[in-house]
Parts: structure tokens; C-alpha cells; sequence
């Protein structure tokens, strides 16, 4: 080749840099040609009876291109005696060819990149091209222009050759092209965004940032990738430097220009004259034959300069002929415009040829028809055949009458039968023999995948549907078609549908490619706002931004990292249970267990959380299951907690609410789901977790199971945060107690709202003992003795009412709601109080709720003496209300309950809930105080004055609280109230469970006080209620009742909303 | 017959030209009342001519004679007194000005194309959308736009022509920093060879996606060689099709003409669910055949916006039917370069002061030749050829004027020295005051040996004796206190 003419200038240019340098990536790193490329590399398929190898090699030479490093990795021998015994490697030539053979382990050109970089033979600029390139741009220009670029600006480090050729252009792929987006006047590339055909591809992104320096850029997406790269030295070592890089365009391209670190800068060369274009599909393998047929690719045309070294004749309406005779044509065959016929070929009697390539020594018989196919050598076709559109492999023997429909792939060697009837799109390979498959499976194991599919092709090739499509006495194999089985696992542009846009001969124009027709999202959002009104503008906004969000999600890259991440965890996991194993046989300490759980994770490089179920489901899974003796049980579990329990904190961090969860969603896929109570209580005895943990993961969406599929694993998570639930429950009532420890006196007319409770708390723990209903109805002196010391905490209780209905799934609320109904009719008549009468329609909406709602929950956990007893009763609250003045004692309590139930929705209602309890204390004028008393304990911290009040109904009424006095009025219009009113407290009270434990952390951000979280916020709630009682202090009654309801409400929705915004928020960051 | 009266119908039927004048928010204190009396936008002169004179020029020179003025009902007697006036009435004999005034307030302006629709029934041909403060180079006649429109919409039925100017690089030094205040430019997707017209990006995408601008598909594979400008800003003027109306009374959500419904009515060109929508609504022109036909065969029209670019010489395109669309629904632009002549909307007080001081330079002061104006300037006061004084403005003794407009009947007394200002109409300023690089509104009074720096005062304030003001880069504005 001519050394480039050295003027004056470029002196220093090319004494720096004598030898142009290119490697060429001979290997395709996909499967699109198979079965033709069973046994040998893509770059040895013949394209006008030329190996795409001698194309790229000509097209090389042509740059002036001096030293070729040839990267190949399937089929080595193969490429390298080629590449021996083709022109190219005669010394006369002055070409430097070295073929470098990487290993099986390259499966991307980035790993081929690396692989050259870890070689060191790149020693100056050098062309990147892969080993099917036709090209007769002059890349020598594109070198120069690179160079002259490199002296001014040292972070060009490489340029890419693309064609203009407009969107649609037979050489331009359908499947895989992509857009530039370029600097108007330097072609820089700023943007590169790949575009896949299919799925159809919605919406360019375009980094807002790039116009802050480029001010004038141009989107193109006519551009022809012809996969010339000039690359800088320095290319070969970024790949090395991030290992992910796999291909050269989505991976490196686009991480190059979106580094914010690297600092280098792409160019586009866009090449004006010449032609290039890759061979990189079926489809391409099509329209570069005709191109180079058509002398497009001048002057590397079949009759001048053919890479092959055959000489052909060219004929006008672009034939081909082989010069020297060889070739034999009937003389009533019809050979047609753009047709090359190879040497030593014979065309027979009225054998009709378009638009085809047929090879060297092939046979046509009689009759054959020809249109669009691409023959290679030593092939014969029976007289009569009909081949359209179809690659037909070498040394394939067609039989007669055949009949091969467009598209399909002819593997080397195939003998197809007579009168074979190939359909559209089958591909076909030459069944192996025994031997021969041991043979290729030992010189190739990386074809492994491959042979498999190849097999299970083989096993269904008995069947005669395939004898028909191959004709008699066929040594061929149909390869399945459609989708593979693991096409998820397939790169996007790799799936079957894209592919059938890379095939020859498939128009695809059933796939849609223009999605504008379907559902995109913007037209979705679109649609939206125009039928809308105004107001819906905003939503329609939102619901366009979402969806794109959504969409972003789904990119191929994020789907391989999922599936990486889940293939690496399970054999994480797997690890782990060994390890965890021996160390459980082999009596490791805790300690040392937790530093090989550390290596573990450091090796298998998975996230904390992953450690910690891992951990956890170990824990859980060892712990024996002894049927029938909850005692037994409980021993087996604290056994195990206590020995190993303490491993969960030394995995390298600490989060109990996390891990609460975890062994909440193990436990809900697990047999041991009945054990979580009994394991979460053992946790916290040994002080793994700590009740304020506990509340957090209760109040957790995820602790809820939000945002799971309705499946029966959703199902056993739910039922596991309502263990916790009662949990909390018993723990609320403990702390009451502790502050009330002097109250001893239950009495009966407790007792009812009390055992559902305690039973409730029992089965929170999770006691599996018989222990009955009965049991604790009956012996209400003795639940009473259990329940003494834990005091009639109202806060608790009604906190349990709350929570109570959360739990049981909208069925339980209901009953409940009607059993109250009822019991307040009858209460109603009981009623001697004619106030307490009027009151009385409205209250079970709080306060029986809890009481029925409790109960299946009661049937389900059979009471044993709680460990820790629990108190109970939305009654006793407002029982306190009860004595000579209800309706003031009525204002006040509601006050605090409203407060107390902080998550309920409706103080106001819960007020007037009070009421019939109050009734039924004046029956039972005993229960009264101490009703007063828990009252005050739990309504706040600061109950001196109510304490006073207690004693004394009358004190208490005189008590100058304002709000009490301004709502009394309300109670008696209550009266009047229509039945109607029961119904929605109903429905309020079904609406509470959704509501319910969310407040609960809020204490926690907002005051960041030691407070008991939910104290912090009665504490919260009272003040902003007082405020907004003393602002309306002239509005009375209901008005004044309202503004409190409303505000509460409001506010409480506030933060609700606040709170979930922000779980939402933690959880998606995380 | 009358010769002379033929030509004029028939132009005066095609367009109608909407003037649209608001309040000029940007461009307070200017706008801020002068105690009770308004001072509207329109009405601020730019060289001494009142910034509504400009567009109303540039309209009457390309042929339009029916004006849609549409401005504030506060407004409308001041801006009736000035079409009215002598002024106007005289250099715009042709136009035929429609004073409509709608009802809204400083703060709460109604949005363009609620204005639009709410005058949509006194439109009843293609319109053309004007701002009252686009002031136009010599080098870009309107006919340039209306023109490309009426072949566009013949031939290939376009809807819309919009006219997108280059922002000029904004001079660091000429003006502070606290009054570039001007709406950013905007990013527009468009097709250079057609002049076409593809994706506005608008503050509502940037707030979804403040990283990325989307560019649907279907857009890149219509028009695969498309430019993105971030430098260029919508002139509003907007020609369109008396349809386009029809599909905005469809969409009442749009507020803003330029902000929405330009950009959403780009959409139909490439959105065949969309076209398939309003095409029948936009109803372009139908008897595009035989138009087309002779437009390809035109020398002097500039390529066809076919969907499928000639394809490189290199080899044949696929045997793929381009698909027959009867109408594209174009929306054309016409892009002006800065290199082709300055040009600005005079909308932020930035713009209005550097349109000021581009059209002083554009012109060479002399003193009046009326024997009467000239007897006020004094003959030892030194104004430079770069500066402009209007009518009856009084200039004292050794009063040193330079680059600044001096507005009509000012009085400016003895020692005071201007530099780089823009004083309107009525202004008194007293001996020995110094300006430098200010914007008096009309009425101000500038007390004696006052000293303003970089200062905009509202109407009718009252700069004290001895006053000093540096309001840069402290606060923007004098204002009144009231």
C-alpha cells in the first residue's frame, strides 16, 4: 500500500505512527446465520463467492491499512487457514496479518477489546472493525481526520464511521440501528441512543445538559452504522478499566458519553462518498449482495478487484459470469438481471435464475427457478425446485420438485428429499451422526447452548409432518421455530421478533413497528386530558409522568442485572445454609459464624438485606416443630433464638425493623408461619428487637403487605403484621399498667370487652393452647385477677379497637358493625338516662367495633394467661363518662379518645362511641372510677386535674375544659339523630384499619422525643385540637364539635399522607 | 374599472392580523401605573416611537390591512387615543384597527388562548398572531413568513407558520445581571431543509424530566435529520389556519398559545393517532395534486418534506411505497439568525434596553431642523451623534448627553450629564444630575445634583435633590411608594 503522502505538516505524524494498525473482530458474537454457521465462523459465509473475511480484508486494504490483527474465537483453524491461504498473506502485498485466537470466554467484543489490551500489540491509532465489513470508504481519510482532531483535542479517542442513507434503506437494519445525536459543526457525538426494532421504541431521551454547551446540535437517525471505528490507544484500556463494557456502540459509546468522570470526547465521521456496511444478519447478507452486484461498492465489484481472487465477466443488467468457460448454461435457461453464477457451474434446460448468487461448481437442473436466492458452492438443486429468497448452504443437494419458500436457511451438507416443501423461515441443518457430535462437542464446547436446541430439534424429527417438509431419504434436521425458550435471557435486540426484522425475506409487517398506532403513553395521557375537564389536567400530567417512569424501568440492561442479582443470590443463599450448617453442627460461636457470613457476602458481592434473610430463614428453618405443646414450643424457639439469635446483628449491620421483616415475609413462605409470633417474641426477649423496632416495622406499608399480589403468600404476611399487631397491643397495655399499677378493681361489666383482648394479646404471642372462649367468659373473676395489674388503659384499649378491625379483612369489620348495632338497640332500651339514651345509637361505632371485631380473633388464638396481661376495653372508656354527667364527661373523654385514637378518622364519632358504655357504668355504678381513672392514665401525660376529677363526677364536670363545654349541645342534638348516622360510623369505622398504624412513626420524625411514639402523637393531636376549640370558642355545639372533627381529620390526613409519601419515598430508594 | 381598489380586496381577505398587547409584567416598574393612569406596554416607545408602531409597520408592509388589537380594558382608552391620534392614523393609513379590550387584572392575566378563543368569532379567515412587542429587523419582512405559509398550506396543507428568531449572545457588560431577567430560550426540535416546525420543549416536559427531552419516534422516522436549537426564541408570530381555532376550542385546557398549543399542534405531523383526530377538524387544503405537481417542478422552492429522504447515492432504496398523506399538517418555521439582523421581543426590560440602544446606533442624531425644538436644546450642551432627544425636550447649558434616548417634551437642565439611559416622555431632570445606564419611566423627576446608576424608576417618581442611587446590584427599581 502507498505510505501516506508525508507532507511538511503531517511530519510528525507519521513518524510517529509508520504502520496503520486495525483489528478485526472476526467473530459474530451471535447466532443470527445459524445453521450456516454450524461449523464454521460467520466471516467465512461467502458473499459474492467471497468470504466476508477477503471483503473486510480488501476493504482494509484499500485504507492502506498495514498490520491486521485478526480477533477470532469460534472455529480458529478454520479462520486462520483461511487466512493463510488467501491472497492476503502473500508477502508481495506487504500485509501484515496476525490472527489472534482469544478465548471461549469472550462473549462480547468488550471481552475481545480486553483481551487485545491485555496483548499490548495496539501501539498507535488503529481501525476497529468487525468481520463483516464491505467497504470501500476511504478509512485512511477518516484515520487522517482522526489524527488531525487528536493534535488539537486529546480526548477525541475514537470516530465512527456512519453513512447517511435515510430512516428506511435495505442496508440499513431495522432491527438494531440507532441515533446520533451530533454537534452540528464538529460531528461530535454528544448522544447515542440505540434503538431497538422491536418492541418498537417510543421515545428518544435526549440529555437536556448537552445543550448547555452545543446550542446548535442535529438528531440523525439516517445514519448507517458501517462499524469503522478509528480508535486512540488509550480505547483497548477503558475497556479494561469497566469490565461491563460488552458491546462496543450501547456499552461503550453510550458509557463513554455519559461518564461524568472520563472526560472524552466521540466524533462522527460521516462518510459522504463510499460504501460500507456490516453483513450483520440474514437481511444485510441480502442487500450487500445486491449492492456489491448493483456496483455500489465500485470498485470492489465481482469483475475488478474481487476479494476472492475470481474473475468474472460483467454483463450488461449487472450478470456476473465466471470468466474461462467454465461455466455451462443452457441455452434456454434465463438468467436475469443482478445474478452472479460462479465457475464450473451448470445451468439446465429452462432453468430460470433472478436476482440470485449461485457458487462455484454448483448444478441446476431442468426447470429450477431461482429468485433471490443465494447459492453457495458445490450445491445442486433438482430439476423443478422453486427457491425464493433463501440461503442455500454448501454442498446442499436439493431434490427434485422441491419447493423452498422465502426465508429459509439451508445448513452446509443437507440432502433434502424429493418434492421437499420447505415453508417460510425454516431453517435446516444436516443431522449429525454419533461420533460426529462427540467430536464437535470436544473441539467446541462453547456451542454447547447451541447443541441443545440442536438436540432438541433432533428429538422431534420423527415425527412425518417433518418427513413431509424435508421429502424422503433427507439427512436433515428442521430447526424449531418461533421464539426460543429462553428468550428472556436473550439480549433485547436477540429476541425472536427483532430478529425477524434482521431475516431475509420477512417483510415483518405484522409487527407493529410504529407504536403510534398503539397505546403509547404520551397519546394515553393525551386522550385522558381531552376528554377531561380542567381539573384533570394535572392528573393527566402525572399519569404521562408516571408512565414514562415506567417505562424507563423496563430497559434490557436493568432485566440482565435482575437476573444477575438473582442468580447470584440463590447461590448466596445456598452458601449460607451450608455454612450456617456446619457452624450449627459443629458448634461454631457466634462470633466466628458471623465473620464467614461476612466473607460470604463480600464474595458474592449481595446487598445487606440478602445476608440478613439468609440468616434469618436459617434461623427459622432449624427451629423444630413440636406439635401440640406450646410450652415444648416455645422452649425449641428461644433455644434457637438465644443460641444463634444474636448472629442476625453481627452480619455487618443493624436493623431490627428490617429484620422483623424479613422473618415476617419468610415466615409468610415458610411452614413455620403459625411460629412467627412466638419467634418475633423470643427476638424481643432477648433484646434482638426492641418494641419501638417493632412499632416501626408495624407501621411499615411493607410490614402490611402493600403493594402484594392477593396471593396466599400476601395473605400469611398480613396475618403476620397482625400478630404484630396484637403485639403492640399487649405492649400498650404494659405500659399503662406500669403507670397504673395500683389498679386492681375489674369487674364484670369489664370483663366482656376485656377477654377479647386479653385474647387477643394471647394470640399475638401465639400460644397454640386450646385454652377456650369459654374458659375466660366463665372465669371472669380470674381473667379479671390476670388483667388487674394491667390496669383499664384506655389508650390501649381503644387503640386495640382501632387496630382491631384493621386487621381481619373487611368480613370481620363488618359483623361487627352489626353486632353493635344490635346490642346498641338493646342497650338503647336499657338506657335509664334519657341523654345517655340519645347518645346511645352512635356509640358502637367505636367502642363495639373493637369488642366484635376482637372476638374471631379470640376463636382463633385460644386464651392462655397472657405473659403479659392485657387490659382491655373500649367500654371502660367510656365508662368514665358514665356517672351523673354524661354529656360533659361524654365531651371530655372524646377529647382524649379522639386523641387517643390517633388514627382514627372521626373523634367525633368515638365521642359519641363513649356514650353507651357510660350507660352501661351506671348500671354498674362500681366500675365507674376505676374507668376514670384509666381514662385520665391514658389519655395523657398530664392528668392531675382529671385525676381529681375522678373522684368526683360533679368536679369533673365543672372542670373549666372548654371544649367539653362547647360540644355538650351536640350530644343531645345527637338525639335527634336518624339511624342513618349508625351507618356511616360504620363505614368509618371499616375505613379506620387502612389508617390506623401509620401515625405511629410519625411521633418519632416529627418530635424525635423518647416519647412513646403514639403518646407524641395524642400529644400532637390534644394541642391542635385545643387550638382550634379556643380559636372557634363562639361557635358552640356541633359546629365547634365539627371544626375539632374536621381539623383532626384533616390534619391527621396530612399526615398520612406526609408519612406514606415518605415510605414510599425510603422504599424506592432502597 | 377600478384597478387600484381589486388587488386591495383580495389581500384583505386573507389574513387577519391579531395583535395581541398585555400588561407587560416583565417589564415593571415601566408598566406599573403612573397613579391612576395606566401605562401600557405597547405604548412604551423604543426610540422614541411607541413599541406597538413596530409590528404595526411590519404588518401594513406586508400587505395585511385588518388588525385585531386586542389589549387590557384598563388600557383601551390610552391605546385608542393612540391609534386615533395623528401618529399613528397618518403612517398607517391602510390599516383597518379593531380595538378590542378584554377584562383582566395585573395579576391575573388570562392566558393567550383564552383570549383567542374569546375573539375567535370576530376571526373568520387565516389569522396571523402578532405580540404587540416584536420589533422586527428590516431584513425579515413579513411576506417572507406569509409567504411560505401560503405555499405550504397549498401544496402540502400546513396548518401553522411560526417564526423563531437566534437569540443574539446577551452583552455581558452593556446591562446588570439582575435584569436579565428574559424567559430562557427554549428548545426546538426542527426540520432545517423544510422548515419545519417538529417539537417545542415546553416548561411543563422540562418539570417532568428535567434530565431528558423525550423526542417521539415517530418524529425522528418522518424527519431523521431533525436540529435541536436551544438558542433560538419563539418570535410569537404565529400564521395559521382559521381552522386551527376550531381544534383550540377543542383543547380548553391549553392557557398559553406559545407555551401549549404551539407545541401540542407539532404533534399531528408525525402522530397518526392524532392526525387521524383533528386532521379533520384542521381540514387542510385538498386540491394539493396539481400544486404539488407544479411546486416540484419549481426552481425557486426549496425541497419537498418527504418522508423518505433521497437515499444515498450509494445504493438503491428499498421498494417501499411512501405513504400517499393528501396533507401533512405541517407546522413551518421560519428561523432568523442573529448574523441576518437584530432582533428582539422587546418583553423584558434586557431586551428593551438593548433594542433601545441597538436602533440608536442604528441612527445619527441631528439637531431638530424645526426652529422651535431647536431653540430649546441650548447650543452649549454637548449631545453625541449616537444619542436621540425628542420633540420639545428642553436641554440646559453644558448638558452632556451620550448613547442615551431623551423622550419628547423633557426638561433637562444645566450641568447634567446622560449616559446610557432611556428617559421618556415628560421627564424633569434637574442641574447637575448624573444618569448613568438608567430607564426613567415618564414623569420622573430627577432632583438637582442627583447621581442614578443602573436605576428604573416607575412613572411618575420623584428622585429627591442630591439623591445618589446605585440600584445595582442592590434592588431592581424605584418605585412609588404609594
Amino acid at each position: 500500500m502507498p505510505p501516506k503522502s508525508s507532507s511538511s505538516k503531517e511530519k510528525d505524524l507519521t513518524d510517529e505512527d509508520e504502520v496503520l494498525q486495525a483489528v478485526i473482530l472476526a467473530d459474530s458474537f451471535n447466532k443470527r446465520f445459524k445453521p450456516l454457521t454450524s461449523g464454521k465462523p460467520r466471516c467465512l459465509l461467502p458473499v459474492c463467492n467471497a468470504t466476508l473475511l477477503d471483503w473486510t480484508f480488501e476493504s482494509l486494504a484499500l485504507a492502506g491499512v498495514q498490520e491486521i490483527f485478526v480477533v477470532c474465537r469460534s472455529y480458529p483453524e478454520l479462520v486462520k487457514a483461511a487466512i493463510r491461504d488467501s491472497k492476503w498473506s502473500k508477502p508481495s502485498l506487504g500485509l501484515k496479518i496476525v490472527s489472534i485466537i482469544t478465548s471461549k470466554e469472550t462473549f462480547t467484543p468488550g471481552d475481545a477489546m480486553r483481551d487485545i489490551y491485555t496483548r499490548g500489540i495496539i501501539t498507535s491509532d488503529f481501525v476497529l472493525v468487525m468481520g463483516d465489513l464491505v467497504s470501500n470508504i476511504r478509512i485512511d481519510e477518516v484515520v487522517r481526520v482522526h489524527k488531525e482532531r487528536r493534535r488539537t483535542n486529546k480526548d477525541a479517542i475514537m470516530t465512527m464511521v456512519v453513512k447517511p442513507s435515510g430512516v428506511v434503506h435495505r442496508t440499513r437494519s431495522k432491527g438494531e440501528s440507532a441515533i446520533f445525536v451530533l454537534d452540528a459543526e464538529t460531528s461530535e457525538c454528544l448522544h447515542y441512543e440505540h434503538v431497538t426494532g422491536y418492541p418498537p421504541k417510543k421515545h428518544a431521551k435526549i440529555p437536556r445538559e448537552i445543550l448547555a454547551e452545543h446550542p446548535e446540535i442535529e438528531i440523525r437517525n439516517d445514519l448507517i452504522d458501517c462499524g469503522i471505528d478509528v480508535c486512540s490507544v488509550e480505547v483497548p484500556s477503558l475497556f479494561q478499566d469497566n469490565f461491563d463494557y460488552g458491546d462496543i456502540r450501547r456499552d461503550f459509546v453510550h458509557g463513554v458519553l455519559t461518564s461524568d468522570l472520563l472526560m472524552k470526547s466521540i466524533h462522527c465521521y460521516v462518510a459522504r462518498e463510499g460504501y460500507a456496511a456490516r453483513v450483520a444478519d440474514t437481511r444485510s447478507y441480502d442487500s450487500v449482495s445486491k449492492d456489491i452486484l448493483a456496483r455500489w461498492t465500485f470498485p470492489l465489484v465481482p469483475d475488478d478487484n474481487h476479494p476472492g481472487g475470481h474473475s468474472y465477466e460483467h454483463i450488461r443488467g449487472n450478470k456476473y459470469l465466471a470468466k474461462g468457460n467454465s461455466v455451462v448454461l443452457s441455452r434456454t435457461c434465463k438468467v436475469g438481471s443482478n445474478c452472479l453464477i460462479g465457475a464450473g457451474t451448470h445451468i439446465a434446460d429452462n432453468a430460470n435464475i433472478q436476482a440470485s448468487v449461485i457458487g462455484q461448481r454448483c448444478t441446476i437442473e431442468a426447470n429450477v427457478t431461482l429468485r433471490n436466492v443465494y447459492v453457495f458452492d458445490d450445491a445442486h438443486i433438482g430439476a423443478g425446485s422453486v427457491i425464493e429468497y433463501s440461503i442455500v448452504g454448501s454442498n446442499v443437494k436439493v431434490g427434485e420438485g422441491s419447493t423452498v419458500a422465502r426465508g429459509c436457511l439451508i445448513g452446509d451438507d443437507v440432502i433434502l428429499g424429493k418434492n421437499a416443501k420447505l415453508g417460510e423461515f425454516e431453517r435446516v441443518s444436516r443431522r449429525r451422526d454419533e461420533g460426529e457430535a462427540d467430536e464437535s462437542d470436544k473441539e467446541d464446547e462453547d456451542e454447547q447452548s447451541e447443541d441443545s436446541e440442536l438436540e432438541e430439534a433432533e428429538a422431534r424429527q420423527d415425527s412425518e409432518s417433518i418427513t413431509a417438509i424435508i421429502g424422503e431419504g433427507s439427512n436433515a434436521i428442521v430447526w424449531p421455530k418461533g421464539p426460543r425458550a429462553d428468550e428472556e435471557d436473550l439480549d433485547e435486540v436477540e429476541r425472536y421478533n427483532n430478529q425477524r426484522l434482521m431475516r431475509i425475506g420477512d417483510p415483518a409487517s405484522d409487527l407493529p413497528l410504529e407504536y403510534e398506532g398503539t397505546e403509547s403513553d404520551s397519546d394515553a395521557s393525551e386522550r385522558e386530558s381531552d376528554e377531561s375537564d380542567l381539573e384533570m389536567h394535572a392528573l393527566s400530567r402525572i399519569s404521562s409522568a408516571t408512565s414514562t417512569s415506567a417505562i424507563s424501568t423496563s430497559t434490557p440492561g436493568l432485566n440482565i442485572h435482575t437476573l444477575h442479582d438473582a442468580a447470584a443470590y440463590s447461590e448466596f443463599q445456598a452458601e449460607v445454609t451450608q455454612s450456617l450448617d456446619r457452624a450449627f453442627a459443629e458448634g461454631h460461636s457466634v462470633d466466628n459464624a458471623a465473620v464467614e457470613l461476612k466473607t460470604l457476602r463480600m464474595a458474592s458481592n449481595v446487598p445487606l438485606r440478602k445476608v440478613r434473610e439468609a440468616v434469618v430463614a436459617s434461623i427459622v428453618e432449624r427451629i423444630e416443630v413440636v406439635e401440640g405443646d406450646a410450652a415444648a414450643q416455645r422452649r425449641e424457639i428461644s433455644k434457637m433464638v438465644g443460641r444463634w439469635g444474636p448472629l442476625i446483628d453481627k452480619i455487618g449491620g443493624v436493623d431490627p425493623v428490617e429484620t422483623i421483616e424479613v422473618l415476617q415475609y419468610h415466615c409468610a413462605k415458610s411452614a413455620r408461619l403459625p411460629l412467627f409470633g412466638q419467634i418475633l417474641a423470643a427476638l424481643y426477649q432477648d433484646d434482638i428487637v426492641e418494641e419501638d423496632d417493632i412499632r416501626a416495622w408495624h407501621a411499615r406499608p411493607e410490614a402490611k403487605g402493600e403493594g402484594l399480589k392477593d396471593t396466599s403468600f400476601a395473605e400469611n404476611v398480613k396475618r403476620c403484621w397482625l400478630v404484630g399487631t396484637k403485639m403492640i397491643e399487649q405492649f400498650n397495655e404494659q405500659e399503662s399498667s406500669e403507670e397504673e399499677s395500683g389498679e386492681e378493681d375489674s369487674d364484670e361489666e369489664e370483663q366482656p370487652s376485656k377477654k377479647p383482648a386479653a385474647a387477643t394479646a394471647q394470640a399475638a404471642v401465639g400460644k397454640k393452647e386450646e385454652s377456650s372462649e369459654e374458659e375466660s367468659s366463665s372465669g371472669d373473676d380470674e381473667s379479671g385477677e390476670d388483667d388487674s395489674q394491667d390496669s383499664e388503659d384506655d389508650a390501649p384499649a381503644t387503640k386495640a379497637a382501632t387496630a382491631a378491625p384493621s386487621q381481619p379483612s373487611k368480613p370481620a369489620s363488618t359483623p361487627a358493625s352489626t353486632k353493635e348495632s344490635e346490642e346498641e338497640e338493646s342497650e338503647g332500651s336499657e338506657e335509664e338516662e334519657s341523654e345517655d339514651d340519645a347518645l346511645a345509637p352512635s356509640q358502637p361505632a367505636a367502642s363495639k367495633p373493637s369488642a366484635s371485631s376482637t372476638t374471631p380473633a379470640v376463636s382463633a388464638a385460644p386464651s392462655a394467661p397472657p405473659p403479659v396481661p392485657a387490659a382491655h376495653a373500649p367500654a371502660l372508656v367510656s365508662s368514665t363518662a358514665a356517672p351523673a354527667q354524661p354529656s360533659t364527661q361524654d365531651e371530655e373523654s372524646s377529647e382524649e379518645e379522639s386523641e387517643s385514637e390517633a388514627s382514627d378518622k372521626e373523634p367525633a364519632q368515638t365521642a359519641q362511641s363513649q356514650a353507651p358504655p357510660a350507660v352501661a357504668s351506671s348500671k354498674q355504678p362500681v366500675t365507674a372510677p376505676s374507668k376514670a381513672e384509666s381514662e385520665e392514665s391514658e389519655g395523657s401525660e398530664d392528668s392531675e386535674e382529671e385525676e381529681e376529677s375522678e373522684d368526683d363526677a360533679a368536679s369533673r364536670a365543672t372542670e373549666p375544659v372548654p371544649q367539653a363545654q362547647v360540644s355538650t349541645p351536640k350530644a343531645s342534638t345527637e338525639t335527634a339523630r336518624p339511624p342513618a348516622t349508625i351507618t356511616t360510623q360504620t363505614e368509618s369505622v371499616a375505613t379506620i384499619p387502612a389508617a390506623v398504624p401509620r401515625p405511629r412513626p410519625g411521633p418519632d420524625v416529627v418530635g424525635g422525643q423518647p416519647l412513646r411514639p403514639q403518646q407524641a402523637a395524642w400529644r400532637r393531636h390534644s394541642i391542635h385540637f385545643g387550638d382550634k376549640v379556643l380559636k372557634s370558642g363562639t361557635t358552640t355545639g356541633e359546629k365547634a364539635r365539627r371544626v375539632v372533627t374536621t381539623a383532626g381529620r384533616q390534619m391527621k390526613k396530612g399526615i398520612l399522607t406526609i408519612l406514606r409519601r415518605n415510605e414510599r419515598e425510603k422504599q424506592s430508594t432502597r | 374599472m377600478d384597478f387600484e381598489e381589486t388587488p386591495s380586496k383580495i389581500t384583505t381577505k386573507e389574513f387577519l392580523a391579531v395583535v395581541l398587547a398585555g400588561f407587560g409584567n416583565e417589564l415593571a416598574p415601566l408598566t406599573s401605573n403612573n397613579g391612576d393612569e395606566p401605562c401600557p406596554k405597547a405604548l412604551l416607545p423604543i426610540v422614541n416611537k411607541p413599541m406597538l408602531d413596530y409590528p404595526l409597520a411590519w404588518l401594513e408592509a406586508s400587505g395585511i390591512r385588518d388588525v385585531l388589537l386586542i389589549c387590557p380594558a384598563p388600557h383601551r382608552a390610552s391605546v385608542l387615543h393612540y391609534i386615533n391620534s395623528d401618529s399613528s392614523a397618518s403612517s398607517f393609513p391602510s390599516l383597518r384597527i379593531d380595538l378590542q379590550a378584554f377584562d383582566e387584572s395585573e395579576n391575573l392575566t388570562v392566558g393567550t388562548c383564552q383570549l383567542l378563543r374569546h375573539f375567535a368569532h370576530r376571526i373568520d379567515q387565516d389569522f396571523i398572531i402578532v405580540p404587540c412587542d416584536f420589533i422586527p429587523p428590516p431584513s425579515l419582512p413579513l411576506s417572507r413568513v406569509l409567504n411560505k405559509f401560503r405555499t405550504e398550506a397549498t401544496y402540502d396543507g400546513a396548518i401553522a407558520t411560526t417564526l423563531f428568531f437566534e437569540q443574539p449572545k446577551p452583552d455581558k457588560t452593556s446591562t446588570p445581571e439582575e435584569w436579565r431577567s428574559g424567559p430562557a430560550s427554549t428548545s426546538v426540535v426542527w426540520d432545517e431543509k423544510s422548515g419545519t416546525l417538529l417539537h417545542v420543549d415546553t416548561p411543563d416536559e422540562i418539570d417532568d424530566d428535567p434530565e431528558e427531552m423525550a423526542l417521539n419516534m415517530s418524529l425522528l422516522r418522518r424527519y431523521p435529520r431533525s436540529k435541536l436549537s436551544a438558542n433560538l426564541q419563539d418570535a410569537h408570530v404565529y400564521v395559521c389556519r382559521r381552522t386551527v381555532l376550531d381544534v383550540l376550542k377543542e383543547k380548553p385546557r391549553f392557557d398559553s398559545i406559545r407555551e401549549e398549543f404551539i407545541p401540542w399542534l407539532c404533534t399531528p405531523q408525525y402522530n397518526s393517532r392524532k392526525r387521524s383526530k383533528y386532521g379533520h377538524i384542521l381540514n387542510p387544503l385538498h386540491n394539493l395534486p396539481s400544486q404539488r405537481l407544479a411546486l416540484e417542478h419549481c426552481t425557486l422552492h426549496t425541497g419537498l418534506p418527504s418522508a423518505y429522504e433521497p437515499q444515498s447515492a450509494l445504493s438503491s432504496p428499498m421498494d417501499e411505497v411512501a405513504p400517499t398523506e393528501t396533507s401533512s399538517l405541517r407546522v413551518g418555521v421560519v428561523v432568523h439568525r442573529a448574523s441576518a439582523g437584530y432582533t428582539a421581543r422587546a418583553n423584558t426590560l434586557q431586551t428593551y434596553l438593548e433594542l433601545n440602544r441597538h436602533f440608536l446606533s442604528q441612527t445619527t442624531y441631528a439637531l431638530p431642523i424645526d426652529s422651535e425644538s431647536r431653540s430649546l436644546i441650548d447650543p452649549k450642551a454637548q449631545i453625541t451623534s449616537d444619542s436621540m432627544v425628542g420633540h420639545t425636550t428642553k436641554v440646559g447649558e453644558r448638558t452632556n448627553i451620550k448613547k442615551s434616548v431623551i423622550g419628547k417634551h423633557c426638561v433637562i437642565g444645566k450641568y447634567v450629564r446622560i449616559v446610557g439611559c432611556v428617559i421618556l416622555d415628560h421627564c424633569v431632570i434637574s442641574d447637575g444630575a448624573k444618569l448613568d445606564g438608567c430607564i426613567l419611566g415618564t414623569n420622573t423627576t430627577v432632583g438637582v445634583k442627583s447621581e442614578l446608576s443602573k436605576c428604573i424608576t416607575q412613572a411618575g417618581y420623584e428622585v429627591g435633590d442630591g439623591g445618589m442611587h446605585c440600584c445595582f446590584p442592590y434592588s431592581k427599581y424605584l418605585t412609588v411608594k404609594h
